[in-house]
């Protein structure tokens, strides 16, 4: 990549290579896929697309996508503990729900925006508190491995358990029953309050004070939930090309070689675990406001393995594998119906793990990667291996596996 | 009220349970380091082979039982052998890829064929891959739970479009193992009369207790005495050294999978006349298998017995103590999450520990 | 890993794996409704058809019991169709299957409402279900049939809860167990909304009949192990048990019970009418088990029993369906009070159709013996249910002891909930009765 727009410099001026650079430097790295301008293209072309969705398809087409919207941050969660800091956690959905809930309970006791803003807040606080205090308590504790996950999934259970039967009119926090098995309906949506001064500033143009709400229906919510997922994608590629994100994978590689080296081990798989917990607590805030609903479903079995499945199929050592997993198996296993739906799904992932155990996305990649090569060998007749004018080669020297 | 009786059955119900509910996974797990997911499905074929034995066929129980775990073991021979080692994929791709290599040449080699495609299917006849085309999944953690989660989904789906939802149920044995329908009157219970209330406890339940511990000493020997045993624990300890001196660790974990889907089988055929006959009955098995196995730690007899025994009495406990089996369960999962914290590698590692640190001590 | 970063085993199986989730995505994308009875791509229903969702579980955790529902709509839906329709209007319908999953149910009532704009839905087995799409259904102001057995006290003015609420069910088979066997009473019941409500009602109702509950017990949906519940039963030593019991895992109590030598009689709301235990289980095991339901296969009605009745016609349909339960008949006849509110109102609009429906409809329905029909109750939106008390005995066979007509009290007399004068969207509990009555 560098090559290529140093070769072309000149022609450009200089604060957008400057812009450039600062772009590679920030966001490309051995621990992402997409590393040349022909991804952040394509990448721009489909998040383009993705935003026009509910013009083209309607808004109960963008409704259902907005779920899969969330999911993906659920499986951005998981990608970041597991993935990129070795941590198998069947416990996103545990932070997951505790957000949902908490912001029900908020938002329905303070029903206005600023209500609902303060609901947004708090409740991703609790899921990564909530995180926080589970983290301390294993990897402080020398818990490892499978007993890590282990741990994370009994207390999954237990939350599954306790919920399901808070059903009486005792289990009421304010205005909100927390409903038990049968879950807590009426949540409000997301609202951003319009503030004052915006209104006396444009209210000649039409913005007024009342409140912009989310609503699933109208594409609303669906376009915000894209929007954060891009940004939160962003955000999370900075975080693991930069330094810290070399701790984290060292980490995640060999515990015990990183400690010998003078990191704090236990102090960065908390802090990952913790990030963790408060991403899954904002997939948790989402998927609240979506459905205006939260029951403890969320804490079964089921679907504490789901992340773990979208995440595994699509990539689990790759941001972009796990975003791409979570939303592809979800609308498939929506799409499907009738008796061989799951059948299906179950031999997809049979087919992943056994023929493509890195993920599905690092599979497409390095395929294109290859059609790519040989469509430009074919041309120039060039012999095989070299490695000439390769957009990806000089980031993939490092690849890691 | 705590009532020292009914803690004492209680306390056998819940061991048994635990017990044979984790046996087999733990010879799985401990020996081939693989997670499987779809245990609760291999309980589930053992108790739908028991049912559709006694039911359809009209097997007596005792006979169906012995079938049941046949037929599971059989099942999880298929499965090892396509899924958890791969060695039919790999077996089928050997011959696969010859074909085509061979055909792709002879394609290559016709005149009609022009130079330039001739040379691109040489090229592709080449770049074929390699054999093993699959990885086995031991000791891959991530990967062996997707792909059993995988297999569940295949399996519990599979059944309930192949047998429906549900299946008419086994009756308890009069006398155990001899099924037939029988009036209230004359279904064997234990009748004991304790504190002016009169209890009665069912012999089958009673029995599977004791069933239980009888797996127990039966793994212990198979481990202990055999042959396969001793090759078995020395690929635990350290497989290639294993596999330098001799011992054929593929043939060795195929067997260890076998064992221990029969095992999974007879949980399935035991429970086959106490619970009901869903296709997705397995899952009521699959939390405590899993707590009971990563409790116990790396021994598979010790491991398996001490959590069984652990768990199971403080489930007993504090359900007889509460009244209620949501308390019971609730310390079951809590229990396990402050041993599995402060026991990092089991009860069956801290006891290894401390025999080590005595044995060093003397 | 080398630099190329790819090997051409690689490239085999990921083409492998690609064909495979293609063939995946081909094989089920799009919309896959279903059956759609000759449904077609125009979603208007002003026009003269009339459309309606029909959502139950015909696979997952509840298609047991959801399937027969299912089944029982399609056949209402046939027969109507076959008498001409509705006004003349051949009904078409959309029939996707939730998979007792609650988020496809969100996800499908959305689709029902916004895209193919049915005129009625019908939706769901479990009350989670019911309060996971209540919000969408309120939110769109969509005439709704909620036909499960439930705990009661839905007030919500586009929900018409037309199955047996606890109180009514309860209430015809405690009175019945306390004048046969005495009035200590033990409860045993699911540990969730539905079973701690029941209980709850289970507590009013002995109060109303002089009877008292000596215990509660209540059982985590995932429990399928019940020794120290068969214990505690026996050290009680109740007159009668009242079983509020609800899913697979819980059956096996009835099992266990047996095979312990449990011969307490037992009450019930949910055991035998809905998933036909005393079918799949081998006797004794329902023995001596008193169900308190408006409906089981075996109620000996003319309309349901006699040739070409209920249940010839169910199974001439649909000649491999294992049983006909409760909830299938209520989906039955609540199709038929639809098209009587319809008629009535001489539109399909949806807030004249409600109207209709609240100013009292009646049906002859299967439940209710020959020369009667039951209600609808328009200020609460509930049916003045038939109920019957029906018995297992040693061999499994199943007969009436007694029926009467319940009606709804709680919303009514309790509560005062009309929704012919005032719009309310709200789910009353026990808790409400113990404060109104004092």
């Amino acid at each position: 990549m560098a090559a290529e727009t140093a070769g072309s410099g000149s022609a450009l001026p200089r604060p957008v290579v400057a812009v450039v650079r600062a772009w590679q430097r920030i966001f490309h790295g051995p621990n992402t896929i997409g590393n040349s301008w022909q991804f952040w293209a394509g990448f721009a072309l489909a998040v383009a697309a993705l935003f026009s969705y509910p013009v083209l398809a309607g808004g109960y087409q963008a409704s259902r996508f907005a779920l899969f919207i969330v999911y993906a941050f659920l499986g951005l969660s998981l990608s970041v503990v597991w993935g990129y800091a070795g941590i198998l956690s069947f416990g996103q959905v545990a932070f997951f729900g505790v957000s949902g809930y908490t912001f029900g309970v908020v938002a329905l006791n303070f029903d206005t925006p600023f209500g609902i803003l303060g609901a947004f807040a708090g409740a991703v606080v609790a899921g990564a508190a909530l995180s926080f205090v589970l983290g301390y308590f294993m990897f402080y504790g020398g818990v490892r491995d499978v007993y890590v996950t282990i741990i994370t999934l009994v207390v999954t259970l237990v939350l599954e358990t306790f919920m399901s039967q808070t059903a009486g009119d005792e289990w009421t926090i304010g205005a909100a029953p927390l409903g038990g098995f049968n879950g807590m309906p009426g949540i409000p949506e997301l609202a951003v309050p319009v503030p004052g001064l915006l209104v006396q500033l444009l209210g000649p143009l039409g913005v007024e004070s009342a409140p912009i709400v989310l609503g699933a229906g109208d594409g609303t919510f669906y376009r915000f939930a894209l929007a954060l997922l891009v940004l939160t994608y962003l955000g999370l590629r900075a975080l693991v090309n930069s330094d810290y994100g070399r701790v984290m994978v060292a980490v995640r590689e060999d515990e015990d070689r990183t400690r010998m080296f003078g990191y704090d081990v236990e102090r960065v798989k908390l802090a990952v675990f913790t990030f963790g917990g408060a991403l899954a607590g904002l997939a948790g805030v989402l998927y609240a406001a979506w459905g205006n609903y939260v029951s403890p479903g969320v804490y079964a079995l089921t679907f504490a393995s789901l992340p773990v499945i979208w995440v595994s199929v699509g990539g689990r050592k790759s941001l972009l594998g796990a975003l791409v997993g979570s939303i592809a198996l979800a609308f498939a296993s929506n799409s499907l119906v009738g008796e061989w739906a799951f059948v299906i799904i179950g031999a997809l992932l049979l087919v992943v793990v056994l023929f493509l155990p890195r993920g599905f996305v690092p599979a497409v990649r390095d395929m294109a990667l290859f059609a790519w090569r040989t469509a430009r060998r074919y041309r120039s007749g060039e012999p095989e291996g070299s490695v000439s004018e390769n957009p990806e080669a000089a980031a993939d020297a490092e690849v890691t596996d | 009220m705590v009532n020292g009786v009914n803690l004492l059955f209680q306390f056998l119900d819940n061991f048994a349970f635990i017990v044979l509910a984790a046996a087999g996974l733990a010879i799985i797990f401990g020996i081939m380091g693989v997670i499987n997911l779809a245990h609760g499905e291999f309980i589930m074929v053992g108790a739908y082979a028991t049912t559709l034995a006694n039911i359809r066929y009209g097997l007596p129980l005792i006979v169906a039982v012995p079938v049941a775990m046949f037929v599971t073991a059989l099942f999880g021979l298929v499965v090892e052998r396509t899924i958890i080692s791969g060695a039919a994929p790999n077996w089928l791709w050997k011959y696969v890829r010859m074909g085509l290599a061979g055909g792709l040449g002879r394609l290559a080699a016709l005149d009609a064929v022009p130079g330039r495609v001739a040379g691109g299917l040489e090229a592709a006849a080449e770049r074929l891959p390699e054999q093993p085309l699959v990885e086995p999944l031991y000791d891959r953690l991530a990967d062996s739970m997707v792909a059993t989660w995988g297999l569940s989904l295949i399996l519990v789906q599979g059944v309930r479009i192949w047998f429906g939802n549900s299946l008419d149920q086994v009756g308890t044995p009069v006398v155990p193992f001899v099924g037939e329908t029988v009036s209230p009157g004359e279904i064997p219970v234990l009748n004991l009369i304790v504190t002016n209330s009169e209890f009665s406890y069912s012999a089958y339940r009673v029995s599977l207790a004791v069933i239980a511990l009888g797996v127990l000493a039966v793994v212990y020997v198979l481990f202990t005495k055999t042959d396969f045993g001793m090759r078995a624990r020395a690929t635990i300890q350290d497989e290639d050294t294993a596999r330098a001196l001799g011992v054929d660790t593929g043939r060795t974990y195929m067997a260890t999978f076998a064992i221990g889907s029969a095992l999974a089988g007879l949980t399935g055929a035991l429970y086959a006349p106490t619970i009901t006959m869903v296709p997705d009955m397995g899952t009521g098995f699959l939390v405590e298998s899993f707590v009971a196995v990563v409790v116990g730690g790396p021994s598979v007899v010790l491991g398996t017995t001490m959590a069984g025994g652990f768990l199971g009495a403080i489930s007993a406990t504090v359900t007889n103590l509460m009244g209620s089996t949501f308390y019971g369960r609730i310390a079951l999962l809590l229990t396990a999450i402050v041993l599995i914290r402060f026991l990092p590698s089991g009860i069956s590692g801290f006891v290894r520990t401390i025999r080590e640190r005595r044995q060093e001590a003397t | 890993m080398s630099g190329d970063g790819f090997s051409r085993r690689q490239f085999v199986t990921a083409g492998g794996a690609a064909l495979v989730s293609g063939l995946a995505g081909c094989s089920g994308g799009g919309d896959g409704d279903g059956t759609d009875a000759g449904a077609t791509t125009d979603t208007m229903s002003s026009d003269g058809t009339v459309t309606l969702g029909v959502l139950e579980d015909q696979s997952g955790n509840f298609a047991l019991v959801g399937s027969p529902k299912h089944k029982a709509s399609l056949l209402a839906i046939e027969e109507i169709n076959n008498d001409g329709g509705i006004m003349g209007n051949q009904i078409e319908y959309y029939d996707p299957d939730p998979q007792s999953d609650n988020q496809r149910y969100q996800e499908l009532t959305r689709r029902m409402i916004q895209q193919r704009e049915v005129d009625a839905l019908w939706a769901g087995y479990s009350s989670a279900t019911r309060e996971a799409i209540r919000p969408i259904i309120d939110q769109n102001d969509q005439l709704y049939f909620y036909t499960t057995q439930y705990e009661g006290g839905v007030c919500d003015k586009n929900v018409f809860a037309v199955g047996p609420t606890a109180r009514q069910q309860l209430g015809a088979v405690l009175p019945y167990l306390v004048e046969e066997y005495g009035p200590k009473i033990y409860t045993i019941a699911a540990d969730y909304n539905f079973g701690q409500l029941s209980a709850d009602w289970v507590k009013v109702l002995a109060d109303e009949n002089d009877a008292e509950v000596v215990d509660e017990e209540f059982i985590p949906l995932s429990n399928s192990q019940f020794g120290s519940t068969i214990n505690n039963i026996q050290e009680a030593d109740p007159d009668f048990v009242m079983s509020m019991l609800v899913g697979a895992n819980h059956t096996s109590f009835y099992e266990q019970k047996a095979s312990s030598g449990l011969e307490v009689p037992i009450g019930t709301s949910t055991a035998m009418a809905q998933g036909y235990e005393h079918l799949r289980l081998d006797p004794p095991a329902m023995a001596n088990i008193y169900a308190g339901v408006n409906y089981m296969e075996e109620i000996p009605t003319e309309r349901n029993t006699s040739d070409g009745g209920f249940v010839d016609r169910y199974y001439e349909m649909w000649p491999d369906a294992p049983y006909l339960n409760e909830e299938a008949e209520n989906n039955y006849f609540s199709i038929y009070m639809y098209k009587k509110a319809v008629e009535q109102a001489g539109t399909f609009e949806q807030p004249e159709v409600r109207e209709a429906l609240e100013s009292g409809i009646t049906y002859e329905a299967p439940e209710a013996p020959e020369g009667e029909s039951i209600a609808l109750d328009g200020a609460t939106h509930h049916v003045d249910h038939h109920m019957w008390v029906m018995r297992a005995d040693d061999q499994h066979n199943v007969e009436a002891l007694d029926d009467q007509v319940i009606e709804e009290q709680f919303l009514s007399n309790t509560v005062g909930c009309d929704l012919t004068s005032e719009d309310e969207e709200t789910q009353y509990t026990p808790q409400d009765y113990f404060e109104e009555a004092g």
